[in-house]
Protein backbone atom coordinates (compact mmCIF):
# COMPACT_ATOMS: atom_id res chain seq x y z
CA UNK A 1 0.00 0.00 0.00
CA UNK A 2 2.83 2.41 0.78
CA UNK A 3 4.52 1.42 -2.46
CA UNK A 4 1.25 2.18 -4.26
CA UNK A 5 1.24 5.61 -2.61
CA UNK A 6 4.82 6.25 -3.61
CA UNK A 7 4.13 5.10 -7.16
CA UNK A 8 1.08 7.36 -7.33
CA UNK A 9 2.89 10.51 -6.25
CA UNK A 10 5.87 9.81 -8.50
CA UNK A 11 3.56 9.25 -11.48
CA UNK A 12 1.63 12.41 -10.66
CA UNK A 13 4.81 14.48 -10.42
CA UNK A 14 6.20 13.07 -13.65
CA UNK A 15 2.93 13.78 -15.45
CA UNK A 16 2.49 17.32 -14.14
CA UNK A 17 5.29 19.68 -13.09
CA UNK A 18 2.74 21.62 -11.04
CA UNK A 19 2.43 18.70 -8.62
CA UNK A 20 4.54 19.38 -5.52
CA UNK A 21 5.17 17.18 -2.52
CA UNK A 22 5.34 19.04 0.79
CA UNK A 23 6.33 17.22 3.95
CA UNK A 24 6.60 18.33 7.54
CA UNK A 25 9.96 16.56 7.87
CA UNK A 26 8.31 13.15 7.80
CA UNK A 27 8.39 10.32 5.30
CA UNK A 28 12.04 9.32 5.27
CA UNK A 29 12.60 6.42 2.82
CA UNK A 30 9.00 6.60 1.59
CA UNK A 31 9.99 9.60 -0.53
CA UNK A 32 13.27 8.29 -1.93
CA UNK A 33 11.71 7.41 -5.31
CA UNK A 34 9.99 10.81 -5.49
CA UNK A 35 13.14 12.73 -4.58
CA UNK A 36 15.06 10.75 -7.16
CA UNK A 37 12.47 11.28 -9.89
CA UNK A 38 11.55 14.90 -9.23
CA UNK A 39 13.84 16.55 -6.65
CA UNK A 40 12.68 20.02 -7.67
CA UNK A 41 9.09 19.15 -6.84
CA UNK A 42 9.91 18.04 -3.31
CA UNK A 43 9.75 20.60 -0.48
CA UNK A 44 10.60 19.71 3.10
CA UNK A 45 8.79 22.42 5.07
CA UNK A 46 10.40 21.52 8.37
CA UNK A 47 8.60 20.66 11.57
CA UNK A 48 6.06 23.42 11.09
CA UNK A 49 2.76 22.01 9.93
CA UNK A 50 0.68 25.17 10.25
CA UNK A 51 2.99 27.05 7.93
CA UNK A 52 3.20 24.05 5.59
CA UNK A 53 -0.55 24.04 4.98
CA UNK A 54 -0.62 27.81 4.55
CA UNK A 55 2.26 27.61 2.08
CA UNK A 56 0.41 24.84 0.23
CA UNK A 57 -2.63 27.12 -0.03
CA UNK A 58 -0.50 29.92 -1.45
CA UNK A 59 1.10 27.57 -3.95
CA UNK A 60 -2.31 26.25 -4.97
CA UNK A 61 -3.66 29.79 -5.43
CA UNK A 62 -0.82 30.36 -7.87
CA UNK A 63 -1.58 27.24 -9.90
CA UNK A 64 0.40 24.48 -8.21
CA UNK A 65 -1.08 21.18 -6.99
CA UNK A 66 0.44 20.48 -3.60
CA UNK A 67 0.34 17.09 -1.92
CA UNK A 68 0.86 17.75 1.78
CA UNK A 69 2.17 14.84 3.79
CA UNK A 70 2.15 14.43 7.54
CA UNK A 71 1.22 11.99 10.23
CA UNK A 72 -2.54 11.93 10.71
CA UNK A 73 -2.13 13.19 14.26
CA UNK A 74 -0.69 16.42 12.80
CA UNK A 75 -2.14 16.59 9.28
CA UNK A 76 -5.09 17.09 9.56
CA UNK A 77 -5.66 17.36 13.31
CA UNK A 78 -3.02 19.92 14.29
CA UNK A 79 -3.72 22.09 11.25
CA UNK A 80 -7.47 21.86 11.07
CA UNK A 81 -7.95 25.62 10.97
CA UNK A 82 -5.47 26.09 8.13
CA UNK A 83 -7.26 23.33 6.21
CA UNK A 84 -10.62 24.96 6.82
CA UNK A 85 -9.71 28.57 6.06
CA UNK A 86 -6.64 28.59 3.85
CA UNK A 87 -7.49 25.55 1.71
CA UNK A 88 -11.17 24.62 1.81
CA UNK A 89 -12.77 28.05 2.00
CA UNK A 90 -11.14 28.79 -1.34
CA UNK A 91 -11.69 25.25 -2.67
CA UNK A 92 -8.01 24.93 -3.53
CA UNK A 93 -6.57 21.74 -5.06
CA UNK A 94 -4.54 20.57 -2.08
CA UNK A 95 -4.29 16.86 -1.24
CA UNK A 96 -3.63 16.25 2.44
CA UNK A 97 -2.14 12.89 3.37
CA UNK A 98 -2.52 11.72 6.96
CA UNK A 99 -0.21 8.75 7.42
CA UNK A 100 -0.17 6.34 10.34
CA UNK A 101 -3.84 6.86 11.11
CA UNK A 102 -5.47 4.82 13.83
CA UNK A 103 -3.10 2.92 16.10
CA UNK A 104 -0.20 2.46 13.66
CA UNK A 105 2.16 4.23 16.04
CA UNK A 106 1.06 1.91 18.80
CA UNK A 107 4.24 2.18 20.85
CA UNK A 108 4.44 5.96 20.70
CA UNK A 109 1.29 6.81 22.61
CA UNK A 110 -1.57 9.19 22.11
CA UNK A 111 0.44 12.01 20.53
CA UNK A 112 0.96 9.90 17.41
CA UNK A 113 -2.26 7.89 17.38
CA UNK A 114 -5.13 9.32 15.40
CA UNK A 115 -8.70 8.20 15.89
CA UNK A 116 -10.48 11.52 15.41
CA UNK A 117 -9.16 12.71 12.04
CA UNK A 118 -12.14 11.62 9.96
CA UNK A 119 -14.57 13.22 12.41
CA UNK A 120 -12.67 16.51 12.20
CA UNK A 121 -12.35 16.58 8.45
CA UNK A 122 -15.83 15.35 7.56
CA UNK A 123 -17.34 18.51 9.00
CA UNK A 124 -15.32 20.87 6.81
CA UNK A 125 -17.21 22.01 3.71
CA UNK A 126 -15.64 21.30 0.31
CA UNK A 127 -13.32 18.64 1.71
CA UNK A 128 -13.45 15.10 0.30
CA UNK A 129 -12.36 12.41 2.78
CA UNK A 130 -10.83 9.18 1.46
CA UNK A 131 -9.70 6.09 3.36
CA UNK A 132 -8.16 3.30 1.25
CA UNK A 133 -7.97 -0.29 2.47
CA UNK A 134 -5.28 -1.81 0.24
CA UNK A 135 -2.85 -1.03 -2.55
CA UNK A 136 -5.56 -1.11 -5.22
CA UNK A 137 -7.70 1.36 -3.32
CA UNK A 138 -4.65 3.51 -2.66
CA UNK A 139 -4.02 3.79 -6.38
CA UNK A 140 -7.68 4.52 -7.07
CA UNK A 141 -8.08 7.07 -4.28
CA UNK A 142 -4.94 8.93 -5.36
CA UNK A 143 -6.18 8.98 -8.95
CA UNK A 144 -9.51 10.32 -7.75
CA UNK A 145 -7.87 12.90 -5.51
CA UNK A 146 -5.76 14.21 -8.37
CA UNK A 147 -8.73 14.31 -10.74
CA UNK A 148 -10.96 16.21 -8.32
CA UNK A 149 -8.77 19.31 -8.43
CA UNK A 150 -10.22 20.24 -5.04
CA UNK A 151 -9.38 19.76 -1.36
CA UNK A 152 -8.94 16.13 -0.34
CA UNK A 153 -7.96 14.46 2.91
CA UNK A 154 -6.58 10.96 2.34
CA UNK A 155 -6.25 8.81 5.43
CA UNK A 156 -3.47 6.23 5.31
CA UNK A 157 -3.73 3.73 8.15
CA UNK A 158 -2.29 0.29 8.81
CA UNK A 159 -0.77 -0.54 5.47
CA UNK A 160 0.41 -4.13 5.66
CA UNK A 161 -2.81 -6.09 6.07
CA UNK A 162 -2.77 -7.35 2.50
CA UNK A 163 -5.20 -7.02 -0.36
CA UNK A 164 -8.96 -6.91 -0.04
CA UNK A 165 -9.47 -6.71 -3.80
CA UNK A 166 -8.23 -9.18 -6.39
CA UNK A 167 -7.07 -6.49 -8.80
CA UNK A 168 -7.26 -2.82 -9.70
CA UNK A 169 -10.45 -0.93 -8.88
CA UNK A 170 -11.95 2.26 -10.22
CA UNK A 171 -13.52 4.83 -7.98
CA UNK A 172 -15.91 7.73 -8.27
CA UNK A 173 -16.67 10.05 -5.36
CA UNK A 174 -18.94 8.28 -2.90
CA UNK A 175 -18.42 4.78 -4.27
CA UNK A 176 -18.57 1.82 -1.94
CA UNK A 177 -16.89 -1.32 -3.23
CA UNK A 178 -18.40 -4.73 -2.53
CA UNK A 179 -15.65 -7.17 -1.63
CA UNK A 180 -17.89 -10.13 -0.76
CA UNK A 181 -21.46 -11.27 -1.47
CA UNK A 182 -23.46 -12.78 1.37
CA UNK A 183 -25.55 -15.91 0.85
CA UNK A 184 -28.79 -14.53 2.25
CA UNK A 185 -29.88 -17.87 3.61
CA UNK A 186 -31.56 -16.59 6.76
CA UNK A 187 -33.75 -13.82 8.11
CA UNK A 188 -30.90 -11.80 9.54
CA UNK A 189 -28.93 -10.65 6.57
CA UNK A 190 -26.20 -8.14 7.28
CA UNK A 191 -24.14 -5.59 5.44
CA UNK A 192 -20.68 -5.04 6.86
CA UNK A 193 -19.40 -1.61 5.90
CA UNK A 194 -15.75 -1.18 6.75
CA UNK A 195 -12.95 1.20 5.93
CA UNK A 196 -9.15 1.12 5.95
CA UNK A 197 -7.55 -1.61 8.00
CA UNK A 198 -10.88 -2.97 9.19
CA UNK A 199 -11.99 -4.13 5.73
CA UNK A 200 -9.67 -7.09 6.22
CA UNK A 201 -11.26 -7.76 9.59
CA UNK A 202 -14.72 -7.61 8.01
CA UNK A 203 -13.65 -10.18 5.41
CA UNK A 204 -12.21 -12.43 8.12
CA UNK A 205 -15.45 -12.11 10.03
CA UNK A 206 -17.55 -13.06 7.04
CA UNK A 207 -15.31 -16.06 6.37
CA UNK A 208 -16.35 -17.47 9.71
CA UNK A 209 -19.88 -18.24 8.67
CA UNK A 210 -21.50 -14.85 8.98
CA UNK A 211 -24.14 -14.21 6.32
CA UNK A 212 -23.14 -10.76 5.19
CA UNK A 213 -22.29 -8.63 2.22
CA UNK A 214 -18.96 -6.95 2.85
CA UNK A 215 -18.34 -3.49 1.50
CA UNK A 216 -15.19 -1.46 1.56
CA UNK A 217 -15.83 2.26 1.98
CA UNK A 218 -12.86 4.20 0.62
CA UNK A 219 -14.90 7.39 0.20
CA UNK A 220 -16.02 8.52 3.64
CA UNK A 221 -17.22 11.84 2.30
CA UNK A 222 -19.13 11.89 0.11
CA UNK A 223 -20.96 8.63 0.71
CA UNK A 224 -23.14 7.38 -2.10
CA UNK A 225 -26.74 7.86 -1.02
CA UNK A 226 -27.88 5.69 -3.92
CA UNK A 227 -25.71 2.78 -2.90
CA UNK A 228 -26.70 3.12 0.74
CA UNK A 229 -30.35 3.10 -0.28
CA UNK A 230 -29.86 -0.10 -2.26
CA UNK A 231 -27.94 -1.73 0.56
CA UNK A 232 -30.56 -0.74 3.11
CA UNK A 233 -33.32 -2.28 1.00
CA UNK A 234 -31.53 -5.63 0.91
CA UNK A 235 -30.37 -6.15 4.48
CA UNK A 236 -31.87 -6.39 7.94
CA UNK A 237 -29.07 -4.63 9.76
CA UNK A 238 -25.78 -2.88 9.21
CA UNK A 239 -22.43 -3.21 10.97
CA UNK A 240 -19.74 -0.59 10.48
CA UNK A 241 -16.09 -1.18 11.29
CA UNK A 242 -13.30 1.37 11.50
CA UNK A 243 -10.04 2.03 13.29
CA UNK A 244 -11.35 5.42 14.33
CA UNK A 245 -13.68 6.83 16.94
CA UNK A 246 -17.28 5.68 16.69
CA UNK A 247 -18.07 9.39 16.79
CA UNK A 248 -17.85 11.22 13.53
CA UNK A 249 -16.28 8.59 11.31
CA UNK A 250 -17.67 5.91 9.01
CA UNK A 251 -20.20 4.58 11.52
CA UNK A 252 -21.52 8.03 12.21
CA UNK A 253 -21.69 8.90 8.53
CA UNK A 254 -23.61 5.72 7.73
CA UNK A 255 -25.98 6.21 10.67
CA UNK A 256 -26.63 9.82 9.69
CA UNK A 257 -27.39 8.84 6.12
CA UNK A 258 -29.50 5.79 6.90
CA UNK A 259 -31.58 7.76 9.40
CA UNK A 260 -32.92 9.65 6.42
CA UNK A 261 -33.22 6.65 4.10
CA UNK A 262 -34.39 3.58 5.98
CA UNK A 263 -33.66 3.42 9.68
CA UNK A 264 -32.08 0.05 10.42
CA UNK A 265 -30.36 -1.45 13.45
CA UNK A 266 -26.72 -0.36 13.18
CA UNK A 267 -23.81 -1.70 15.18
CA UNK A 268 -20.96 0.79 15.05
CA UNK A 269 -17.66 -0.91 15.82
CA UNK A 270 -14.75 1.44 16.34
CA UNK A 271 -12.84 3.19 19.07
CA UNK A 272 -15.04 4.14 21.97
CA UNK A 273 -14.73 7.59 23.55
CA UNK A 274 -11.31 7.02 25.10
CA UNK A 275 -7.55 7.18 24.58
CA UNK A 276 -5.25 4.16 24.57
CA UNK A 277 -4.24 3.29 28.11
CA UNK A 278 -1.25 1.07 27.39
CA UNK A 279 1.76 0.60 25.17
CA UNK A 280 2.12 -2.40 22.87
CA UNK A 281 1.93 -3.70 19.34
CA UNK A 282 -0.79 -2.69 16.92
CA UNK A 283 -2.45 -6.06 17.52
CA UNK A 284 -2.28 -5.47 21.26
CA UNK A 285 -3.91 -2.05 21.01
CA UNK A 286 -6.66 -3.44 18.83
CA UNK A 287 -7.38 -5.91 21.61
CA UNK A 288 -7.33 -3.12 24.18
CA UNK A 289 -9.97 -1.31 22.17
CA UNK A 290 -12.02 -4.40 21.38
CA UNK A 291 -11.21 -4.27 17.69
CA UNK A 292 -9.45 -7.62 17.32
CA UNK A 293 -11.25 -10.31 15.35
CA UNK A 294 -12.41 -12.32 18.37
CA UNK A 295 -13.89 -9.30 20.13
CA UNK A 296 -15.53 -8.00 16.98
CA UNK A 297 -16.99 -11.42 16.24
CA UNK A 298 -18.44 -11.64 19.74
CA UNK A 299 -20.11 -8.26 19.42
CA UNK A 300 -21.53 -9.00 16.00
CA UNK A 301 -22.93 -12.38 17.11
CA UNK A 302 -24.60 -10.74 20.09
CA UNK A 303 -25.96 -7.99 17.85
CA UNK A 304 -27.38 -10.50 15.37
CA UNK A 305 -28.98 -12.51 18.15
CA UNK A 306 -30.72 -9.39 19.33
CA UNK A 307 -32.22 -8.61 15.96
CA UNK A 308 -35.89 -9.33 15.40
CA UNK A 309 -36.02 -12.63 13.60
CA UNK B 1 -3.94 45.85 -18.73
CA UNK B 2 -3.03 49.30 -17.52
CA UNK B 3 0.11 51.03 -18.72
CA UNK B 4 3.34 50.24 -16.99
CA UNK B 5 4.97 52.85 -14.84
CA UNK B 6 8.61 53.65 -15.21
CA UNK B 7 9.42 51.49 -12.21
CA UNK B 8 7.74 48.53 -13.82
CA UNK B 9 4.61 48.67 -11.70
CA UNK B 10 1.23 48.79 -13.35
CA UNK B 11 -1.48 50.94 -11.93
CA UNK B 12 -4.68 52.44 -13.14
CA UNK B 13 -4.28 56.12 -13.69
CA UNK B 14 -7.02 57.86 -11.77
CA UNK B 15 -6.83 56.86 -8.12
CA UNK B 16 -4.91 59.05 -5.70
CA UNK B 17 -5.16 56.88 -2.62
CA UNK B 18 -5.23 60.03 -0.55
CA UNK B 19 -4.92 59.06 3.07
CA UNK B 20 -7.60 61.42 4.39
CA UNK B 21 -9.99 60.22 1.73
CA UNK B 22 -9.27 56.60 2.68
CA UNK B 23 -9.92 57.40 6.33
CA UNK B 24 -13.19 59.13 5.47
CA UNK B 25 -14.27 56.04 3.55
CA UNK B 26 -13.41 53.90 6.56
CA UNK B 27 -15.44 56.18 8.81
CA UNK B 28 -18.40 56.07 6.46
CA UNK B 29 -18.26 52.28 6.29
CA UNK B 30 -17.89 51.87 10.02
CA UNK B 31 -20.75 54.25 10.68
CA UNK B 32 -23.01 52.68 8.06
CA UNK B 33 -22.34 49.20 9.35
CA UNK B 34 -21.97 50.01 13.03
CA UNK B 35 -18.63 48.26 12.67
CA UNK B 36 -15.66 48.10 15.03
CA UNK B 37 -11.89 48.02 14.30
CA UNK B 38 -11.68 51.68 13.19
CA UNK B 39 -8.43 52.24 15.08
CA UNK B 40 -6.93 49.07 13.58
CA UNK B 41 -7.71 50.28 10.07
CA UNK B 42 -6.39 53.79 10.67
CA UNK B 43 -2.91 52.65 11.68
CA UNK B 44 -2.28 51.03 8.29
CA UNK B 45 -3.69 53.70 5.96
CA UNK B 46 -0.37 55.16 4.80
CA UNK B 47 1.16 51.68 4.52
CA UNK B 48 -1.62 50.60 2.18
CA UNK B 49 -2.03 53.90 0.33
CA UNK B 50 1.59 54.05 -0.78
CA UNK B 51 1.51 50.38 -1.71
CA UNK B 52 -1.58 50.69 -3.90
CA UNK B 53 -0.56 54.05 -5.29
CA UNK B 54 2.87 53.06 -6.47
CA UNK B 55 4.19 49.61 -5.72
CA UNK B 56 1.59 46.94 -6.45
CA UNK B 57 1.31 45.60 -9.97
CA UNK B 58 -2.39 45.03 -10.41
CA UNK B 59 -4.77 44.70 -13.32
CA UNK B 60 -7.70 47.03 -12.73
CA UNK B 61 -9.86 44.77 -14.86
CA UNK B 62 -8.86 41.43 -13.37
CA UNK B 63 -8.16 40.98 -9.66
CA UNK B 64 -6.93 37.45 -10.40
CA UNK B 65 -4.48 38.39 -13.13
CA UNK B 66 -1.85 35.64 -13.04
CA UNK B 67 1.05 38.10 -13.08
CA UNK B 68 -0.24 40.33 -10.30
CA UNK B 69 1.66 41.24 -7.19
CA UNK B 70 0.08 39.90 -4.04
CA UNK B 71 -1.16 42.05 -1.19
CA UNK B 72 -1.91 39.82 1.78
CA UNK B 73 -3.63 41.53 4.69
CA UNK B 74 -2.68 39.06 7.37
CA UNK B 75 -4.03 41.39 10.04
CA UNK B 76 -7.48 40.90 8.63
CA UNK B 77 -9.23 43.19 11.12
CA UNK B 78 -7.78 46.23 9.37
CA UNK B 79 -9.71 45.34 6.25
CA UNK B 80 -11.80 48.52 6.02
CA UNK B 81 -8.66 50.42 5.00
CA UNK B 82 -8.07 47.84 2.27
CA UNK B 83 -11.69 48.04 1.11
CA UNK B 84 -11.26 51.80 0.69
CA UNK B 85 -8.19 51.19 -1.47
CA UNK B 86 -9.92 48.45 -3.46
CA UNK B 87 -12.74 50.82 -4.25
CA UNK B 88 -10.20 53.18 -5.77
CA UNK B 89 -8.60 50.34 -7.70
CA UNK B 90 -12.06 49.54 -9.05
CA UNK B 91 -12.57 46.09 -7.58
CA UNK B 92 -15.29 47.35 -5.21
CA UNK B 93 -17.97 49.91 -5.92
CA UNK B 94 -19.67 52.68 -3.95
CA UNK B 95 -22.58 50.41 -3.19
CA UNK B 96 -20.27 47.94 -1.45
CA UNK B 97 -19.04 50.74 0.76
CA UNK B 98 -22.40 52.38 1.43
CA UNK B 99 -24.13 49.11 2.31
CA UNK B 100 -21.39 47.75 4.57
CA UNK B 101 -22.71 45.06 6.94
CA UNK B 102 -26.21 45.16 5.45
CA UNK B 103 -27.95 41.78 5.16
CA UNK B 104 -26.92 39.88 2.07
CA UNK B 105 -23.88 42.03 1.23
CA UNK B 106 -20.46 40.59 0.49
CA UNK B 107 -17.97 42.64 2.51
CA UNK B 108 -17.29 41.12 5.89
CA UNK B 109 -15.68 42.59 8.95
CA UNK B 110 -12.47 40.63 8.45
CA UNK B 111 -10.37 39.95 5.35
CA UNK B 112 -12.05 37.33 3.18
CA UNK B 113 -10.52 35.75 0.11
CA UNK B 114 -13.84 35.69 -1.73
CA UNK B 115 -13.62 39.47 -2.13
CA UNK B 116 -11.89 40.69 -5.30
CA UNK B 117 -8.44 41.94 -4.38
CA UNK B 118 -8.35 40.24 -0.99
CA UNK B 119 -5.93 37.35 -1.24
CA UNK B 120 -6.34 35.58 2.08
CA UNK B 121 -9.04 34.90 4.64
CA UNK B 122 -7.32 36.35 7.63
CA UNK B 123 -9.68 36.98 10.49
CA UNK B 124 -7.89 34.25 12.36
CA UNK B 125 -4.43 35.66 12.95
CA UNK B 126 -1.20 34.04 11.84
CA UNK B 127 -2.60 32.59 8.60
CA UNK B 128 -1.86 35.24 6.02
CA UNK B 129 1.91 35.27 6.23
CA UNK B 130 2.12 31.53 5.54
CA UNK B 131 -0.18 31.77 2.53
CA UNK B 132 1.78 34.80 1.35
CA UNK B 133 4.97 32.82 1.76
CA UNK B 134 3.46 30.15 -0.47
CA UNK B 135 2.57 32.80 -3.05
CA UNK B 136 6.10 34.16 -2.95
CA UNK B 137 7.51 30.65 -3.34
CA UNK B 138 5.19 30.04 -6.30
CA UNK B 139 6.58 33.13 -8.02
CA UNK B 140 10.10 31.83 -7.48
CA UNK B 141 9.21 28.38 -8.81
CA UNK B 142 7.58 30.00 -11.83
CA UNK B 143 10.57 32.32 -12.36
CA UNK B 144 8.37 35.42 -12.39
CA UNK B 145 9.15 38.82 -10.90
CA UNK B 146 5.98 38.87 -8.78
CA UNK B 147 6.24 40.23 -5.27
CA UNK B 148 4.19 39.43 -2.21
CA UNK B 149 3.53 42.06 0.43
CA UNK B 150 2.17 40.66 3.68
CA UNK B 151 0.94 43.10 6.29
CA UNK B 152 0.89 41.68 9.82
CA UNK B 153 -0.08 43.32 13.08
CA UNK B 154 2.26 43.59 16.04
CA UNK B 155 -0.23 41.74 18.21
CA UNK B 156 -0.54 39.14 15.47
CA UNK B 157 3.10 38.18 15.74
CA UNK B 158 2.24 36.54 19.07
CA UNK B 159 1.14 33.68 16.81
CA UNK B 160 3.72 30.93 16.41
CA UNK B 161 2.81 30.36 12.77
CA UNK B 162 4.28 33.79 11.94
CA UNK B 163 7.68 32.58 13.02
CA UNK B 164 7.28 29.27 11.21
CA UNK B 165 6.68 31.31 8.07
CA UNK B 166 9.66 33.56 8.84
CA UNK B 167 11.98 30.55 9.13
CA UNK B 168 10.61 29.14 5.89
CA UNK B 169 10.91 32.39 3.94
CA UNK B 170 14.55 32.83 4.92
CA UNK B 171 15.42 29.19 4.27
CA UNK B 172 13.90 29.27 0.79
CA UNK B 173 15.47 32.68 0.05
CA UNK B 174 12.19 34.43 -0.71
CA UNK B 175 13.52 37.91 -1.36
CA UNK B 176 10.25 38.71 -3.12
CA UNK B 177 8.40 38.49 0.20
CA UNK B 178 8.01 41.82 1.98
CA UNK B 179 6.59 41.54 5.48
CA UNK B 180 5.19 44.81 6.81
CA UNK B 181 4.68 44.89 10.56
CA UNK B 182 2.13 47.42 11.78
CA UNK B 183 3.54 48.33 15.17
CA UNK B 184 0.70 50.36 16.63
CA UNK B 185 1.61 49.15 20.08
CA UNK B 186 -1.79 47.75 20.98
CA UNK B 187 -3.56 44.46 20.79
CA UNK B 188 -7.08 43.58 21.78
CA UNK B 189 -6.73 43.73 25.54
CA UNK B 190 -4.05 46.34 26.04
CA UNK B 191 -0.63 47.49 24.91
CA UNK B 192 1.66 44.90 23.43
CA UNK B 193 4.04 45.52 26.32
CA UNK B 194 1.32 44.71 28.82
CA UNK B 195 -0.03 41.64 27.04
CA UNK B 196 3.00 39.96 25.47
CA UNK B 197 6.12 42.06 25.21
CA UNK B 198 7.61 41.83 21.74
CA UNK B 199 11.06 43.27 22.35
CA UNK B 200 12.95 44.47 19.33
CA UNK B 201 10.88 43.36 16.36
CA UNK B 202 13.40 44.53 13.79
CA UNK B 203 16.14 42.54 15.52
CA UNK B 204 13.91 39.49 15.70
CA UNK B 205 13.25 39.48 11.97
CA UNK B 206 16.91 40.19 11.28
CA UNK B 207 17.81 37.21 13.45
CA UNK B 208 15.50 35.08 11.34
CA UNK B 209 17.43 36.07 8.22
CA UNK B 210 15.43 39.03 6.95
CA UNK B 211 16.65 42.38 5.72
CA UNK B 212 14.82 44.37 8.37
CA UNK B 213 14.31 48.10 8.65
CA UNK B 214 12.28 50.31 10.98
CA UNK B 215 10.34 53.31 9.72
CA UNK B 216 7.60 55.75 10.66
CA UNK B 217 4.56 54.06 9.20
CA UNK B 218 2.72 57.33 8.69
CA UNK B 219 5.52 59.08 6.79
CA UNK B 220 4.55 58.39 3.21
CA UNK B 221 7.98 59.28 1.85
CA UNK B 222 9.65 56.91 4.29
CA UNK B 223 7.17 54.15 3.48
CA UNK B 224 7.73 54.70 -0.23
CA UNK B 225 11.49 54.56 0.18
CA UNK B 226 11.28 51.38 2.25
CA UNK B 227 9.11 49.66 -0.35
CA UNK B 228 11.38 50.78 -3.16
CA UNK B 229 14.46 49.47 -1.41
CA UNK B 230 12.78 46.20 -0.44
CA UNK B 231 11.60 45.48 -3.94
CA UNK B 232 14.90 46.33 -5.56
CA UNK B 233 17.24 44.27 -3.43
CA UNK B 234 17.22 40.76 -4.90
CA UNK B 235 19.76 39.38 -2.48
CA UNK B 236 18.08 36.14 -1.44
CA UNK B 237 16.82 37.55 1.84
CA UNK B 238 13.16 38.23 2.63
CA UNK B 239 12.35 41.75 3.75
CA UNK B 240 10.75 43.06 6.91
CA UNK B 241 9.56 46.64 7.23
CA UNK B 242 8.80 47.37 10.85
CA UNK B 243 6.48 50.35 10.75
CA UNK B 244 5.82 52.31 13.90
CA UNK B 245 2.25 53.55 13.72
CA UNK B 246 -0.48 55.10 15.83
CA UNK B 247 -3.65 53.18 16.47
CA UNK B 248 -6.50 55.45 15.44
CA UNK B 249 -4.12 57.72 13.48
CA UNK B 250 -5.73 60.80 11.94
CA UNK B 251 -8.51 61.54 14.40
CA UNK B 252 -7.46 63.28 17.59
CA UNK B 253 -9.86 61.52 19.91
CA UNK B 254 -9.01 58.08 18.51
CA UNK B 255 -5.23 58.23 18.49
CA UNK B 256 -3.54 56.01 21.07
CA UNK B 257 -6.94 55.07 22.49
CA UNK B 258 -7.45 51.32 22.32
CA UNK B 259 -11.20 51.70 22.84
CA UNK B 260 -11.36 52.34 19.08
CA UNK B 261 -10.54 48.69 18.57
CA UNK B 262 -14.11 48.03 19.71
CA UNK B 263 -16.05 51.29 19.81
CA UNK B 264 -18.81 51.94 17.32
CA UNK B 265 -19.32 55.38 15.83
CA UNK B 266 -22.28 57.54 16.75
CA UNK B 267 -23.63 60.30 14.56
CA UNK B 268 -21.67 62.76 16.67
CA UNK B 269 -18.33 60.95 16.68
CA UNK B 270 -18.67 60.17 12.98
CA UNK B 271 -19.28 63.84 12.18
CA UNK B 272 -16.46 65.00 14.44
CA UNK B 273 -14.01 62.54 12.91
CA UNK B 274 -15.01 63.45 9.36
CA UNK B 275 -14.52 67.11 10.21
CA UNK B 276 -10.92 66.45 11.22
CA UNK B 277 -10.26 64.73 7.91
CA UNK B 278 -12.33 67.01 5.71
CA UNK B 279 -9.69 67.96 3.19
CA UNK B 280 -7.43 65.67 1.26
CA UNK B 281 -3.85 65.88 2.36
CA UNK B 282 -1.26 66.70 -0.24
CA UNK B 283 0.50 63.47 -1.03
CA UNK B 284 4.14 63.24 -0.13
CA UNK B 285 4.82 60.49 -2.62
CA UNK B 286 4.75 61.33 -6.29
CA UNK B 287 1.70 60.13 -8.11
CA UNK B 288 2.31 57.55 -10.76
CA UNK B 289 -0.20 59.21 -13.05
CA UNK B 290 1.59 60.02 -16.30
Amino acid sequence: MRDAFSDAIVAAALADPKVLLLTGDHGYALFDPFRKARPDQYINCGIAEQNMVGVAAGLAKAGFKPIVYGLAAFVPVRVLEQIKLDVCYENLPVILIGDGAGFVYSHLGSSHQSTEDMACTRAIPALTVLSPADRFEMTATMQLALQLNAPVYLRMGKSDRGDVHTGPVTLQPGDMLRVKHGTRHGPRHLALLATGSMVKTALELSAQGLDADVWSVPSIKPLSREQLTTIAQNVDAVVTLEEHSVMGGLGAAVAEALAGIRPLPILRIGVEDRFSAFCGTWDYLLQEHGLDLAAVQQRVVRFVEGLPG
Amino acid sequence: MEPLNDDGSMMNTSPSFNVNSIRRTVLDMAYAGSAVHVGCAFSIVELLAVLYRKHLRLDANNPNAPDRDYMVLSKGHGVMAQYACLQEVGYLDANDIARYFKDGTRLKGLADAHIPGVEVTAGSLGHGLSVGTGLALAAKLNHTDQKCFALVGDGEINEGAIWEAALFAAHFKLDNLIVIVDVNGFQAMGTTDEVMALGNIEAKFAAFGFDAVSIDGHDEAAVDAAYSHATRTPNGRPKAIVATTVKGKGVSFMEHDNRWHYTRLTAETHAAAIAELATDTPSTTPSTTP
